[in-house]
């Protein structure tokens, strides 16, 4: 047993490099970003709340904050309303159903640059001009709809129909069925679908780009900083953008984790 | 974790049978008409545009609607487009290769763990891609610049007596920017292969005699190849299709076909070329998907916490 317990060090120690290699970018950046020095670099400095400071004393930055913030609330709504209703509806049979299927996928599957000059293209020869509302809302909604459509699908086909066609004998409407019965049961899986679409939308950079022009987005406002100067609080902007990205996920995956938990104590039982 | 809805693949229908069996229209799939109508406004359309666009020829009085091959042409004429696409489809097989070596072994170790060690190991695996990929390439310049992490450890170790300024702008950055942004992909999809699978399988070859790399070899890996191919055509596609990641480390040595792409549309304004530029690229993932598409487990790749 010896040559497997060897084998498993190896494993442990391989294991412990990987996730250094993982998280040793990440610490740089959370230690730079509260190094006092003019330069983004090593050796540290000092301890300063100084570029944190500058991240909310500049109106670009805050701007781009709102703007994500309120894109991606937006993003999230629509898209996950939209997949709501492809969900509820993909229950049913119809022809070509297996074919929408596959298209709904065709957002994730053109390669990222090619969803960002599309909307440059498409917008510039319909005559939509560049701005959150609604070029970015549309580029990003058509990102996020396939992610979301796949994450609240698998929970509204698992669940048992009979519920609903108990309320339908008992006199109930669609909409009531709907309101009573179907929405408080996906309502979790909701949730988290939304935060989820929340954060895909609030990260996105690629689709954003070409077609945000002035309103833009934190990804956006962080590029273009990176392009013009090297400016010594760019870390500090990229931890702020890190800290809301994961907290959001890490709420909806608490949330959707929770609902699937009740969801297997309530058909156990 | 991120699975538990039907396994569905790629190509392959997915019955949702009604409970009545009827025959009739179910007026019910009328739901699935504004979800079809955004994907035929937005995503269809945009691309059909594209697409009629690389016909187009875009001159200084802008675009010019008479059919023409001539953006096709410079693609075979002028070598720097093919050659550049030719080093994208190196790199991105590269870094294809580089992440299933990187991700295989810790998928392995994950998928053999049991109870709260696995959950929290997992959890730990999702975080860091929970985040913008800019931010998550960005902190590359930090780690390979002048006065970056790696140079500071090889100076303070005695190794090197000076700043090494070879490790950013160039091919080498960006594998390592690729691996790093695209890696849960590859790691994904093998860990739930893994996962999938009943240890007392490889137990079987071991009691009956098979070593352990012949175990490994002869009953773990074929199982778990499903996965490999999924993560392999992510990665591979990703990276095809990538522009932040070679922009920001790649210089002017490491740059890819999407940034000759976005140079059309922001540089030298000819967007009748980028158009024709991008449907070379869409043919390009589309054959791929094609060719090896069949076999990628839509689940294993997409879904996220």
């Amino acid at each position: 047993m010896k040559g497997s317990s060897l084998r498993r060090a190896a494993l442990i120690g391989y294991a412990g490099a990987f996730y250094a290699f993982l998280y040793l970018p990440i610490l740089l950046l959370v230690v730079l970003s509260v190094n006092d020095s003019q330069v983004i670099g090593l050796p540290f400095q000092g301890f300063t709340w100084r570029w944190f400071e500058e991240v909310w004393a500049t109106p670009a930055l805050v701007r781009a904050i709102l703007n994500s913030t309120m894109l991606g609330a937006a993003s999230a709504i629509v898209a996950t309303s939209l997949a709501l209703m492809l969900a509820m509806g993909f229950r049913a049979e119809f022809p070509g159903k297996s074919l929408l299927m596959k298209a709904l996928l065709l957002p994730i599957l053109i390669p990222g640059i090619v969803g960002g000059i599309i909307y440059l293209a498409f917008f510039g020869v319909v005559g939509v001009p560049p701005g959150l509302w609604p070029a970015a809302l549309v580029a990003h909604v058509t990102w996020v709809l396939p992610f979301a459509f796949l994450t609240i699908f698998p929970r509204l086909h698992g669940f048992d129909r009979s519920i609903e066609e108990a309320a339908m004998d008992l006199g109930a409407t669609p909409w009531g069925v709907f309101r009573l019965v179907v929405l408080p049961l996906v309502r979790p899986g909701l949730i988290a679908t939304a935060m989820f679409a929340f954060t895909l939308s609030f990260d996105e950079f690629i689709r954003t780009l070409f077609v945000v022009g002035n309103d833009r987005t934190v990804p956006v406002q962080l590029w273009t900083l990176l392009s013009e100067q090297m400016a010594p609080f760019l870390p500090a902007v990229g931890v702020v953008v890190m800290a809301v990205s994961v907290l959001v996920s890490l709420a909806g995956f608490v949330i959707s984790a929770r609902a699937d938990r009740g969801r297997a104590r309530r058909s156990s039982a | 974790m991120p699975h538990g809805g039907p396994n569905w693949q790629w190509g392959e229908t997915v019955h949702v049978s009604t409970s009545r069996g009827d025959r009739r229209f179910d007026r019910r799939a009328l739901l699935v008409l504004p979800g079809l109508a955004w994907l035929l406004a937005f995503a269809v359309a945009p691309l059909m545009l594209l697409a009629v666009m690389s016909f187009w020829t875009s001159s200084i009085f802008g675009l010019s609607r008479d059919a023409t091959l001539d953006n096709y042409r410079i693609l075979t004429d002028d070598s720097v487009y093919a050659r550049v696409l030719l080093q994208t489809l190196r790199i991105a097989l590269t870094v294809t290769l580089i992440s299933l070596l990187v991700s295989y072994p810790i998928a392995y170790f994950l998928a053999s763990l049991r109870g709260s060690r696995k959950s929290i190991l997992l959890l730990l695996l999702f975080l860091p891609f929970w985040t913008s990929y800019v931010v998550r390439t960005f902190v590359w310049l930090p780690m390979l610049g002048r006065n970056g992490l790696v140079n500071s450890v090889l100076m303070q170790l005695g190794i090197v007596d000076a700043p090494l300024d070879w490790l950013l702008y160039n091919e080498g950055a960006t594998h390592v920017g690729l691996v790093y942004v695209y890696t849960l992909f590859m790691t994904l999809p093998i860990y739930l292969s893994l996962d999938r699978m009943d240890p007392r399988l490889a137990e079987a070859a071991s009691d009956l005699g098979a070593g352990p790399v012949r175990a490994f070899l002869r009953v773990t890996l074929p199982l778990s190849l499903p996965g490999v191919f999924s993560g392999c055509i992510m990665v591979f596609l990703l990276a095809c299709g990538a522009y932040v990641t070679p922009q920001l480390l790649g210089g002017t040595t490491g740059l890819m076909f999407g940034n000759v792409i976005a140079a059309q549309f922001t540089h030298t304004n000819n967007w009748a070329l980028g158009a024709a530029l991008s449907v070379v690229l869409i043919a390009v993932v589309f054959l791929c998907l094609a060719v090896f598409g069949r076999r990628v487990r839509l689940d294993d790749v997409f879904l996220k916490g």
